[in-house]
């Protein structure tokens, strides 16, 4: 079957196919839109087809060219100045109808094709249509009536199979076109139609634009002659004229849906002043000025009817077609003044194209595609682009040889954000192609014989803009700062530049300030920037700048949960320049930190040093249970250097000028990497067994229990895995499993199977200190389950939880840092 | 898709503001919080341009534009109506918004 159809309109085309029982409307991939402006250019030695042509219609009539649709099968051409040639209707829409192709992303090459055209056209304009397909490289086209296809649309929505007549009316955005349509004897026919070439939506815009925008500013200033500025392409207000017909064309659409719209804009006042002008605009003041073209429209139905003498109650429906139709008041007056049903059941302004698709899927192809044109091998491209840059354009050559008569290239950004339309080729391509800023930017390169057919392709330009790249030295470790690990009492580090990155570097954190701290007190927050891995813990790492800033710098207590900004900035020179934005006082702090000088906090050591001293004590503990003896020694040779420096520490002054403190701290992160190196690979692992204990619990718990929107969370969280796993972080991973937790918990928690063996856990265990408190909750928690309860099964599990005793544990005094 | 429709309305919204505190004299103080809701919509894959005074050449078809004077060469964008919005999917971004600007010739 022939499947694929158009609708070559006069301002816009669309394409669709039939599939299955199915119609899809193809989108252009450059924009996505599902409709084609019927506008061809020919600008600076290239064709531009569509939206881009479109913007140049009104400013460039001599080379850009639209409604060719209304000279089709006359005379009359066009001359192009540019390209110092004739182009008839017949190529313009040849063009655009090339152009549509574009738009199948399936590969599939139609050769036969259903084109639309007005009932209007006779012999001579639907054979030029035809024309124009062939042209176009189909070989076999089908026309069809355009209000035919309007209703075969509709009729495939419906299940009406009898003998009717009906109305399409057809306003678009620059004609309105109305047919009387009837089926007889299972075939449907025209039997009249009617219409007006210049009248349509944008009328409608127009009319806000002079009846509504004007008088309300000729209202508030006294301008010499605003309309005259504002239409004449010289004129002082012309700007302003194409802003005001994008506000007024937002205005129609909305009042659409609501009953009034606001509008706002600026102007620049007789007086020399800037106002700002805003207003609103209310549904029926909008359909007062529209009023008389909606009734015009009414005017020429009541004509076909009369001339058909037929009542509006022999009428099935009046079918709405084109985007105008959306307009409410186009609706309800045609239903009131004409009392005829009005179906929107189609949409406007796909319909017809749906309809040729329709049509499409009924008929047989005849024709039988000819050989294959020029094959790839008859040409050879070689390109040259740098794959890096950090510029907005990059310069873009290819060179060809083998067959290359004739030939025509466009090259489009991925994104549909830079288009070279389509150019000669002359075995030597030169373009600057726009770039997005940090983003790998993808180009296509096409290559078209004189056919159109594609002969050429290359979809592997990729120019990376701004993110890799040799803008500096690469950082050579990561860059964290310290924050408040509330859990476990300590701290932690938190990356703020990753290793390898190129600087210069910038980033703003916002961080909460997990402890009040009050102006008179002796407490601070202090900012830590460490050099070092992310997985380590704090005190093996290299602190690069502190920042202290202590109650009596404050303006106003820093009340807990209150944000800070920190934003840290390294030059290529590895400076730090760090500036703290306290929220609550509007105080800013900023710190310059060079790498030549070192920072040590003896207080923060001393702090440190203890941190370390109960770390590895604990290691020491867990080491011995594991039975691995030999750690445990190591790490308790640990133990002796630490009480060493933890009683030197105590002896130097906050102010010490010699170099003692620096080589106490070396000492401390030597101890700390020792540790580290001892026990991290241990952490590492049983975190990757946690995780993947975890994982396949909710791997089974999803497919019974889970619902789609936690399938896809859980899927999203799996792509992570090997990246994180293959990394050096004991607290990404941990981070992974917690958030996999997060998912699967709450199904546990809805899930009766589950919540029942939860309970039944909690029922068994001893520790209650509450004993008699204990058995009559387990008392009403059998009674749940016997009940099916399971929301007060909930509840019980979660008192059970708050019966038992919080776990003591041998805590060291920590400050931390008072940021989380 | 609904989540990212409203996005885009706020990201519009936001434009608005930006625009219209850029002419607010004393308004200084709010382009920290400006900065932040760029960052926060960064974080989310959107990625907000708007290209005030770049050149406009026939290439450019990340803009619907309308062109101010008469002569349509070396144009230049002049006013922003709406800004480009891309979003990142994978890596590859997506033209979510068109720009919709004027332009007019720099000669």
């Amino acid at each position: 079957m022939i499947n694929f159809g158009i609708d070559l309109g006069t301002t816009n085309s669309v394409f669709a196919r039939y599939q299955e029982g199915n119609v899809e409307i193809f989108k252009n991939p450059i924009g996505h839109k599902e409709t084609l402006p019927s506008v061809v250019g020919f600008r600076n030695e290239r064709i531009l087809i569509g939206d881009k042509a479109r913007e140049y219609l009104e400013k460039d009539p001599r080379n850009v060219f639209g409604s060719f649709k209304r000279k089709m099968g006359t005379d009359e051409s066009y001359w192009v100045e540019s390209i110092q040639q004739v182009k008839t209707p017949v190529d313009l829409s040849a063009m655009v109808l090339k152009e549509l192709r574009n738009f199948i992303y399936t590969g599939e090459i139609p050769d036969s094709i259903v084109i639309t055209v007005p009932a209007s056209f006779d012999t001579i304009q639907s054979n030029a249509t035809k024309e124009a397909g062939y042209q176009a490289g189909f070989g076999e086209v089908l026309l069809l009536q355009e209000p035919i296809a309007a209703s075969l649309a509709f009729v495939n929505k419906t299940t009406e199979k009898t003998d009717r007549k009906w109305l399409v009316y057809d306003l678009g955005g620059g004609t309105f076109d109305l047919a009387l349509v009837e089926t007889k004897y299972g075939e449907m026919k025209v039997i009249d139609h009617e219409g007006d070439n210049f009248l349509g939506g944008l009328d409608f815009d127009n009319r806000i634009i002079s009846r509504i925008i004007i008088p309300y500013l000729d209202r508030i200033a006294a301008f010499e002659n605003l309309d005259h500025d504002l239409h004449s392409s010289g004129g002082k207000y012309n700007k302003l004229y194409y802003v005001l017909q994008k506000k007024a064309e937002e205005v129609k659409l909305t009042l659409s849906a609501a009953l009034t719209a606001s509008i706002e804009f600026e102007i620049e006042l007789p007086d020399g002043s800037t106002k700002e002008v805003y207003f609103d605009i209310t549904r029926a003041e909008f359909e007062n000025v529209i009023r008389d073209l909606v009734i015009r429209t009414i005017d020429i139905v009541r004509l076909v009817l009369e001339r058909n003498e037929l009542q509006p109650n022999e009428l099935n429906c009046i079918l709405l077609v084109g985007g105008s139709t959306f307009t409410p008041c186009v609706r309800e007056w045609i239903a009131q003044e004409l009392d005829i049903i009005v179906s929107t059941a189609i949409d406007p302004t796909t319909a017809i194209a749906a309809g040729a698709a329709y049509f499409a899927g009924t008929k047989r192809k005849q024709f039988i595609s000819p050989a294959k044109p020029a094959n790839f091998q008859d040409l050879s491209i070689k390109t040259g682009y740098a794959k890096v840059s950090q510029d907005t354009e990059e310069y873009f050559v290819a060179e060809a040889t083998g067959k290359i008569d004739n030939l025509q290239y466009r090259l489009t950004r991925a994104d549909g954000g830079y288009d070279t339309g389509l150019r000669q080729f002359n075995s030597r391509i030169t373009e600057f192609l726009q770039l997005l800023p940090q983003a790998n930017n993808q180009f296509e390169l096409r290559i078209f014989d004189a056919q159109q057919q594609l002969v050429y392709h290359d979809s592997s330009i990729q120019i990376v803009s701004g993110k890799y790249g040799i803008l500096g030295q690469p950082l050579p470790h990561d860059i964290c700062i310290e924050v408040d690990d509330k859990e476990n009492n300590t701290t932690k580090l938190e990356l703020v530049f990753a290793r390898n990155s190129s600087l210069p570097l910038k980033t703003t954190l916002t961080k909460s300030v997990s402890k009040t701290i009050h102006t008179a007190s002796g407490d601070s927050i202090v900012i830590n920037i460490l050099e070092g891995n992310q997985g380590a813990i704090p005190s093996s790492n290299l602190s690069i700048g502190i920042i202290e800033i202590k109650g009596d710098q404050l303006s106003v207590d820093l009340v807990k949960g209150s944000d800070i900004e920190i934003t840290l900035e390294m030059s290529e020179s590895r400076d730090l320049r760090v500036t703290t934005y306290l929220m609550m006082s509007d105080q800013e702090f900023t710190n310059l930190f060079t790498p030549s000088a070192r920072h040590v906090n003896i207080n923060k050591l001393l702090d440190e040093i203890k941190g370390l001293h109960f770390a590895v004590t604990q290691e020491i503990r867990a080491a011995n249970i594991r039975e691995e003896y030999e750690v445990s020694q190591r790490l308790s040779a640990l133990i002796n250097t630490l009480n060493d420096a933890e009683a030197e520490a105590r002896t130097i002054a906050v102010d010490d000028v010699t170099d003692r403190k620096y080589q106490l701290d070396d000492k401390k992160k030597f101890v700390a990497a020792q540790m580290d190196m001892l026990t991290r690979d241990k952490l590492k692992m049983s975190a990757k067994l946690d995780y993947f204990n975890t994982r396949n619990k909710a791997q089974d718990v999803l497919v019974s229990h889970g619902n789609d929107e936690e399938k896809t969370r859980f899927s999203n969280l799996l792509k992570q895995e090997k990246q994180i796993l293959s990394g050096d972080t004991t607290p990404a991973i941990e981070s992974l499993t917690t958030q996999i937790r997060k998912i699967i918990n709450p199904i546990y928690f809805r899930t009766p199977a589950y919540l029942i063996s939860i309970y039944h856990y909690y029922a068994s265990l001893d520790e209650y200190p509450d004993a008699s408190e204990a058995a009559s909750l387990k008392d009403k928690g059998d009674r749940s389950i016997a009940n099916s309860n399971y929301e007060e099964l909930r509840y019980i599990i979660n008192k059970l939880h708050t019966l038992l005793p919080r776990k003591e544990q041998e805590k060291a005094n920590i400050k931390g840092t008072g940021i989380s | 898709m609904r989540t990212v429709a409203t996005h885009l309305k706020i990201i519009n919204q936001f434009f608005e503001i930006e625009k219209k505190l850029a002419h607010l004299s004393g308004a200084e103080s709010t382009q920290r919080h400006l900065a932040r809701i760029r960052d926060h919509f960064n974080e989310l894959g959107f990625q907000i341009h708007v290209p005030l005074g770049e050149s406009y050449p026939d290439t450019r078809t990340d803009c619907e534009a309308s062109i101010a004077g008469t002569s349509t060469e070396d144009l230049v964008i002049t006013d922003v109506i709406k800004p480009i919005v891309h979003l990142a999917e994978d890596g590859a971004p997506l033209l979510l918004q068109k720009g919709v600007v004027i332009t007019k010739s720099r000669s």
